[in-house]
This record gives structure tokens, C-alpha cells and sequence, in this order.
């Protein structure tokens, strides 16, 4: 008869189902189960080192789909994370796409912001100060939002490539946001480590804090298609899944969503993606949200998705703090 | 005792498994993995011929079992086709060399059918392109190593969807084609086999050839439901239809016999678009319908809601309170049942898959419960399938057999409409006997909590499929490690012919060795 057992919630509890290939990026381009989160787990419980899956591995672009998909509630994209700091300690050489630099703990002369809302721009918005400058005014202008100086990209892009993070880059980092209570936070790799750190606070993205202004929820229409940032929605999935749920309900507006209700990632913003959008596969990825769909305008939540679409498209490919303001 | 030598490919008088299948002839439960001396000559021969046979570790680790989890083997090589070429040139080389090519899709197989035990494992999964939707004539071509998920996924960009197929979003068009696929539509719409309306299959030899009911017919017939004895299927042509989303009422037994019995009373009224039953043990039977549009849920409940006798569910409730009041000594079982229930059925209404009251893809909604209610590294499902008269007893005696081994388990029962008298039912999941509708059920325990040994779960099998050879049943799952029971179900006359049969198709019996043969 049976022995009783104790629940485990590694690569050991995957079963095999499969179904997180069905919303991996990388399987859809690749067909090649070894690039996937059950390829990994699978051969891994059958005794392979991290080593030997290291392409596999370095290939992942860490968009978190798996993760609200997987039925066992494995923590995947802890795991995913995991993983690549196995891989660094036992390896020599790394791919192109790494950070050349761990998070340091001398960021940009930060100063400590005093409103209740902080904008933590991070790499998704870098190098616009237009659409920074829109979000903060559409938000209530600089009394009721202040703009991190630290906003963590370094912390971002340590964390994604499996590199340490000094603790007291992290201290320093969130003692900066100490005064608010909400944070819109562009880089959706950063959301659950904020949670984390920060559990008082309201962590959100860019789209839905945008979103919540009536005046851009009216702007999105029935024939545009909005490309939600992937990484932080599926971070609170259960959550926002039905916060996109009313936005398509009040808008008819379409989005990257698929059956499963996960949000298709372009790639872009990943370290691969911010490296080499080609070989991060991309226009491919992006080509699959379009594929069928019938719309008139693409509406981004993630400024790295702009550039992706434009080159795919003909289309008028906006970010959503501007969606208002386009005809 | 004696054990005759093997050679691989032949049907030896088999020495029965120690461990399993007491009494029944058979190979062996889990064969050793065979060891080829030439090898090297083969993987050469393929490289030769543009096929990369991947022969690392971690490419075959990741097929080391199936979703079953209770058949383990190894691989020598993996081959990730391209195209249909590739496979003719895999299987010509096979046959040359003799080296057993084993099909794999999802690997959704309980009993280890896609499990390789050495040679090549076949990974379907890279033939995965839809190649083309015709609104016209509804139906979509595509390649076969597609799952149905992914198939729905792109045929709901152009507003349509699928037939019928598992309620499982891995499952492979190819490898559901080879056995049948049932649904909860099943009982209207006939098993995923009878949607296919072309097939292009590589045969055990390596021609490509295209099948359907006019051309070709002898391999069609053989392909679908043929358990990939006699081809591999590479593309299909499937009827498809407008997508539309379903809603779905539930009906409480706490009689199984009732609750079949009302079952096939919808069934064979086709009263509704999609039906089937689900149970909690055998002492909360639901009863699910759906339906894809208000005017059949309207006409279902204007003629056959108030002939049904299953209850609403506060009335149940409280049937099951006043049940278990009466027997506290049963108080464990009440509060499993109810646990259960609080759990599973707020699954099926999850708002992110429901829109206005309605859900939006089944398949999701399914199959998401099925991985996350009853999924695990182990899956002992055994079946049992029966003409309509037959049902009610194969069930009852089926779910004895459940309650003798284990605390908690499910049946799940289902209607599957026979496309009449045609040559690919026979030695299939469909019962001989049946005509119009089959109905079959699938008895699985849950394991996931304690852990039971191999013996254990094998003695459950063997005893719900005794049932079947007691009754001249049939089976969905007989093939790999409970293909002892071919001939005990089917007969020798049978079992030969197709023998023959397959002994034709494919000379060295390469292609997926010991699933049936």
C-alpha cells in the first residue's frame, strides 16, 4: 500500500505535462524541446548538470509565461533565475549578452524622492524623456509623482543574468523609495523582487498605471492591439489577468493575449533582446501576436516593443502614454 | 523456466512478466534496452542522407518516460524531422538496419507506447506548421506533430476551432489520429480519427503517400486508430467549424447507474452539444452538458432538463449532508468529497476563461484541471470501453475495483458516436459489438499524495481489464505495457490477421515495437 509523501515544488514536481511549451517564445521559433522550461526539468531529472543545458539555459529570455501556466505551481521563473547563478559559478566564459558589470553600489547621485508615487523608469523607458515627461504629467503632474534616479536597471539586468547582487545594493536602493506607497515600475523583471522587498508598497507597470487614467483607457479602441509588457504581468497574473479582462470589456481593444490568457512576449527588453533583437528572435515572436489579427494601430505598454513592431509593420506603432494624442 | 530468445521485431510466445500481468503472456513489463552492433553504420547511413541523429544525453533524457511515469527507456538517438522526407529516409534506413523507430507527439501515453527503449525516438514535435485553412470547405491542413493547442490557438485567429479532440492541450494531432481521441463532444461529433478527411503518411518503408476514404483507402483505414503500426502520419486534413464559446449547466447523482443511464438518454437524443460525467468516488456524480449555442441550451432545457434525475446543487447538498449524517464513521469521505469539490469546480469558471458567462476555450479550461487535479509524475488511468447496453454493468464493476484499491479516485465517462461499420474500429478503442454510440470510462485513482508501488498499480490495471475480457469489452489504453491483453481481448484470429497485416507494411518491425505487436 502507500507510503505518504512530502509535496516538492522544484524541477523534481514537474510532470511533464508539457503545457508550459505551449506559451514558450523559444519553443514556438525553435521546436526544440531542449530550449524549454520541460526540457530542462525533464533532463534534468534524468541527471544532467546544468553545464550540459547551458544553452538552454542562457537561452531563456525569462519572460515568465511558464510560470502562471505551469499546473504544479512551480516556481518557475525563481527557478530560471536559479539556475543561471548555478551556471555562473561553475563557468569561464559567458554569452555576448551579459552585463559586463555586477550591480554596483554607486548609482547616479540619487536623490530621495518625496512624493507618495514613484516612476521607476529603469532601461524600458530610457533614452525618451518625452514619453517619461508625458507619463509624469498624465499621472498629476511632479507634486503627486517623483522619478527615481536609482531605478534599479542595474539591479534589473544583474538579476535576469544570475549575477550576485550586493545586499547593500539593494538597501540602498529601496531605502530611496521609502517614502511612497506606490511604485510604477517599467522594468516587469523587478516587480516581484519588489514585492518582495517592499511588501507594503503597491508595485505596478507602466500600462496598468496609465491605464487607470480614464482619459488613456478611452483612447485605446476596438481596432488596436495593445502589447502588454509581459514580465510584470505575469508576475501578478491572477490579478491582472482580470484587470485586462475589464480593459478589454470597456475598450473591445485587442491584445498579445493568448488562450491560456499569457501575455506573448516580443523579447525585446530582455538582455538578448536588448542586445541582438535578431538573434533574440524577436520580429518573429511579434510577427505571431499579428498573425490573423485585423487592427489598425499597435499600442505599447514596453518602449523596447516599439521598435520591434515598427519593423514588421506599416502600422502606427504608439506607446500608450501617447495614445491619447494620436489620430 | 525457459525464455525463448527474442529477436527483435518477431511476436515470440511470450514468458510472463514476474512482476505484473499475473498469468498473462507477454514480453516484458519494461524490455531492456537493446544494444545494435552496427550502430554506427546507421547514424552514418542517416548523415549521409541529411539526418541528424541527436545522441546526447540531455536530447534523450527528456524522453525517458511518458506522461504515465511508469515506463522508463532510453533512447540511442533522437531525430527532430523536417520534413516527411526525413522520416522516409529514417525509415528506410530502419528497415535496412533493423533499428526500432519509436513515434513520439506529447508523449501523453500512460503505458509507455512512446517510450523508446533504445533506437530512435521519432520527436513529432518539430512538425508543428499549419499549412492551411480553407473557410470554404472548413477544414485546416497541417502538420501532424502539432498539438491541438497550438492548432487552436491558430485557427482561433480566423474564428474557427477544431471538431472534437483530448481534453489535453499537448496531446499531437498525429499521435490522437493513431488512437482515436475522445472528447466531451465525442458522443456527437465521433472521436478526433473520424475528423480527418486526408492524411499524407510515411509508411514502415519509407514512402510518402497520401491517404484518405477515396484514395488509398486500405492505409487510411489502417493509419486512424491504428496505433502507429502501419505509418507515420505527417499531415492531416481535419474538419474544422466556427469557434463559438459554451456554456456549461452540471446535474448531481449520487447513483452512477442513474447518472449513465441519463447520460446516454442525452446521447442518443443528441439533446446536447457536449455531455459527459465526472465523479468525486462514486458518491458525487456530476453530470456535465454544454452547449455551443443559447438555442440548443434553450431547446435541451424546454424537452430534456426535467427528465433528468440528477439534482441541482444545494439539493445535492444536502442529499450528501443528510448521507454522511447518518454515517459519521464516513466523516473522512465527506469532507474529502467536499474539499474536492470547493476545489475543482471553481476551476472550470475561472473568469480569465469565461466571457459573459461563458467558457471560452474547453480545451484550457479542461485541461488545466486534468494536470492540476489528477496530473502527476505518475498516471494510472486504465478504461474500459462498452456497447451502451454493456456500460452500466462495466462501470459498476470497474469502480469495485477502485474501491478495493484505492481511498480516492474518478471516473470520468463519456459518449463516442461510431461513423458506422468501418474497418478502422476493428482491434481499435471502439467494442466490437457497439453500434451508433460507444461509451467508454476512464477509472483513475489519485496518487498524489502516497506513493504506491509499480505492483500495486499494476495489479488495479489488470483487474478493470480482466472486466473487459470478462465482458468482451474493449480498451482506449492496450497497447504498450498492457498489451498482454490484445489477444485475450480481440482473439488469435484477429490479432494474426492484423499481424499479418502489419508483418507486410513493415518487414523488420521497426516501427513503434511492442505498443500492440
Amino acid at each position: 500500500m502507500g507510503n505518504k509523501k512530502k509535496k516538492t515544488k522544484g524541477y523534481e514536481s514537474c510532470s511533464g505535462c508539457g503545457v508550459c511549451l505551449l506559451v514558450c517564445p523559444l519553443w514556438r521559433t525553435t521546436g526544440a524541446m531542449t530550449y524549454t522550461r520541460k526540457g530542462r526539468a525533464k533532463a534534468m531529472q534524468g541527471g544532467v548538470s546544468h553545464e550540459e543545458i547551458a544553452a538552454s539555459i542562457d537561452a531563456c529570455l525569462m519572460c515568465g509565461s511558464c510560470e502562471p501556466a505551469c499546473p504544479e505551481g512551480i516556481g518557475i521563473v525563481a527557478m530560471n533565475l536559479e539556475q543561471r547563478r548555478m551556471l555562473n559559478q561553475s563557468r569561464s566564459s559567458y554569452p555576448a549578452w551579459y552585463p559586463k558589470n555586477e550591480a554596483t553600489a554607486s548609482p547616479r547621485n540619487s536623490k530621495l524622492p518625496q512624493t507618495k508615487t514613484i516612476l521607476m523608469a529603469g532601461r524600458n523607458l530610457d533614452g525618451d524623456i518625452k514619453i517619461v515627461e508625458t507619463i509624469v504629467d498624465l499621472l498629476g503632474g511632479d507634486k503627486n509623482i517623483g522619478i527615481a534616479d536609482d531605478d534599479g536597471r542595474d539591479i534589473a539586468a544583474a538579476i535576469e543574468a544570475g549575477l550576485p547582487v550586493p545586499p547593500d545594493r539593494i538597501a540602498l536602493c529601496i531605502s530611496l523609495l521609502r517614502n511612497a506607497k506606490n511604485l510604477i515600475v517599467s522594468e516587469g523583471l523587478l516587480h516581484r523582487q519588489l514585492r518582495e522587498w517592499l511588501p507594503a508598497k503597491k508595485v505596478m507597470g507602466v500600462g496598468e498605471a496609465l491605464l487607470n487614467i480614464p482619459s488613456i483607457r478611452r483612447a485605446l479602441r476596438p481596432d488596436d492591439i495593445f502589447i502588454v509588457e509581459s514580465r510584470g504581468y505575469h508576475s501578478d497574473f491572477e490579478r491582472l489577468v482580470k484587470f485586462y479582462d475589464r480593459l478589454r470589456k470597456d475598450t473591445g481593444c485587442q491584445m498579445n493575449l493568448d488562450l491560456q490568457r499569457i501575455a506573448i512576449p516580443t523579447g525585446a527588453s530582455s538582455l538578448r533582446g536588448l542586445h541582438n533583437k535578431k538573434t533574440a528572435g524577436c520580429a518573429e515572436h511579434a510577427a505571431w501576436i499579428l498573425k490573423g489579427r485585423k487592427f489598425k494601430r499597435i499600442v505599447v505598454e514596453d518602449l523596447a516593443d516599439m521598435e520591434v513592431f515598427q519593423e514588421i509593420t506599416d502600422v502606427p506603432v504608439v506607446h500608450l502614454s501617447m495614445a491619447g494624442f494620436e489620430k | 523456466m525457459q525464455i525463448p530468445v527474442i529477436e527483435p521485431g518477431c511476436i515470440p510466445p511470450d514468458p510472463v512478466s514476474p512482476d505484473s500481468l499475473k498469468g498473462i503472456p507477454r514480453q516484458q513489463t519494461n524490455p531492456a534496452r537493446r544494444s545494435f552492433e552496427n550502430w554506427k553504420d546507421f547514424v552514418g547511413h542517416l548523415r549521409s542522407e541529411g539526418v541528424f541523429v541527436r545522441e546526447g544525453k540531455v536530447e534523450s533524457s527528456i524522453f525517458v518516460t511518458d506522461a504515465g511515469g511508469l515506463a522508463f527507456g532510453l533512447p540511442h538517438g533522437v531525430v527532430r524531422p523536417n520534413s516527411a522526407e526525413d522520416i522516409s529516409k529514417l525509415l528506410k534506413a530502419a528497415q535496412l538496419h533493423r533499428v526500432p523507430v519509436t513515434v513520439r507527439g506529447g508523449g501523453l501515453t500512460t503505458e509507455g507506447e512512446s517510450v523508446a527503449f533504445g533506437g530512435i525516438l521519432l520527436d513529432m514535435s518539430s512538425l508543428n506548421k499549419v499549412l492551411k485553412i480553407d473557410a470554404k470547405a472548413m477544414t485546416v491542413r497541417t502538420q501532424a506533430g502539432i498539438f491541438w493547442h497550438q492548432l487552436a490557438e491558430i485557427l482561433r485567429r480566423d474564428g474557427m476551432d477544431y471538431l472534437s479532440a483530448p481534453l489535453n492541450l499537448t496531446a499531437s494531432v498525429g499521435g490522437t489520429l493513431g488512437v482515436g481521441g475522445i472528447d466531451v463532444n465525442s458522443s456527437r461529433l465521433g472521436c478526433s480519427s473520424d475528423q480527418a478527411v486526408e492524411l499524407e503518411v510515411v509508411t514502415p518503408t519509407g514512402e510518402i503517400m497520401r491517404c484518405s476514404e477515396t484514395e488509398n483507402p486500405e492505409l487510411f483505414e489502417r493509419v486512424l486508430l491504428g496505433y502507429g503500426q502501419f505509418g507515420v502520419i505527417t499531415e492531416a486534413v481535419l474538419k474544422i467549424r466556427k469557434f463559438s464559446p459554451l456554456t456549461m449547466q452540471y446535474y448531481y447523482y449520487a447513483s452512477l447507474r442513474t447518472a449513465i443511464e441519463d447520460l446516454q438518454m442525452l446521447s442518443k437524443a443528441d439533446a446536447a452539444d457536449y455531455a459527459g460525467i465526472l465523479t468525486i468516488l462514486d458518491r458525487a456524480i456530476t453530470l456535465l452538458v454544454a452547449f455551443d449555442s443559447d438555442e440548443r441550451r434553450k431547446e435541451f432545457e424546454q424537452i430534456w432538463k426535467h427528465k433528468l434525475r440528477g439534482h441541482g446543487e444545494l439539493g445535492f447538498g444536502l442529499l450528501m449532508a443528510r448521507y454522511y449524517l447518518l454515517r459519521p464513521w464516513k466523516m473522512e469521505e465527506a469532507l474529502y468529497i467536499a474539499s474536492r469539490r470547493f476545489k475543482l469546480f471553481p476551476e472550470f469558471n475561472r473568469p480569465e476563461f469565461m466571457r459573459d458567462g461563458k467558457i471560452i476555450d474547453r480545451t484550457v479550461v479542461f485541461s488545466r484541471a486534468v494536470w492540476k487535479f489528477w496530473g502527476g509524475r505518475q498516471m494510472v488511468i486504465p478504461d474500459l470501453s462498452a456497447k451502451a447496453e454493456k456500460f452500466v454493468e462495466a462501470v459498476e464493476r470497474g469502480n469495485a475495483v477502485c474501491r478495493k484499491y484505492f481511498k480516492y479516485y474518478t471516473l470520468y465517462c463519456v459518449g463516442i458516436k461510431l461513423k458506422g461499420n468501418l474497418p478502422r474500429y476493428e482491434m481499435s478503442c471502439i467494442p466490437q459489438d457497439a453500434s451508433d454510440i460507444a461509451y467508454g470510462c476512464e477509472f483513475e485513482p489519485m496518487l498524489r499524495d502516497t506513493d504506491y508501488s509499480r505492483d500495486y498499480l499494476q495489479s488495479f490495471k489488470n483487474e478493470i481489464y480482466d472486466i473487459g475480457v470478462d465482458m468482451g469489452l474493449s480498451y482506449y489504453r492496450f497497447g504498450g505495457m498492457m498489451k498482454g491483453y490484445i489477444r485475450r481481448v480481440f482473439g488469435d484470429e484477429m490479432v494474426d490477421k492484423h499481424l499479418a497485416m502489419k508483418k507486410a507494411a513493415d518487414p523488420a518491425m521497426i516501427l513503434n515495437p511492442d505498443v500492440i505487436f
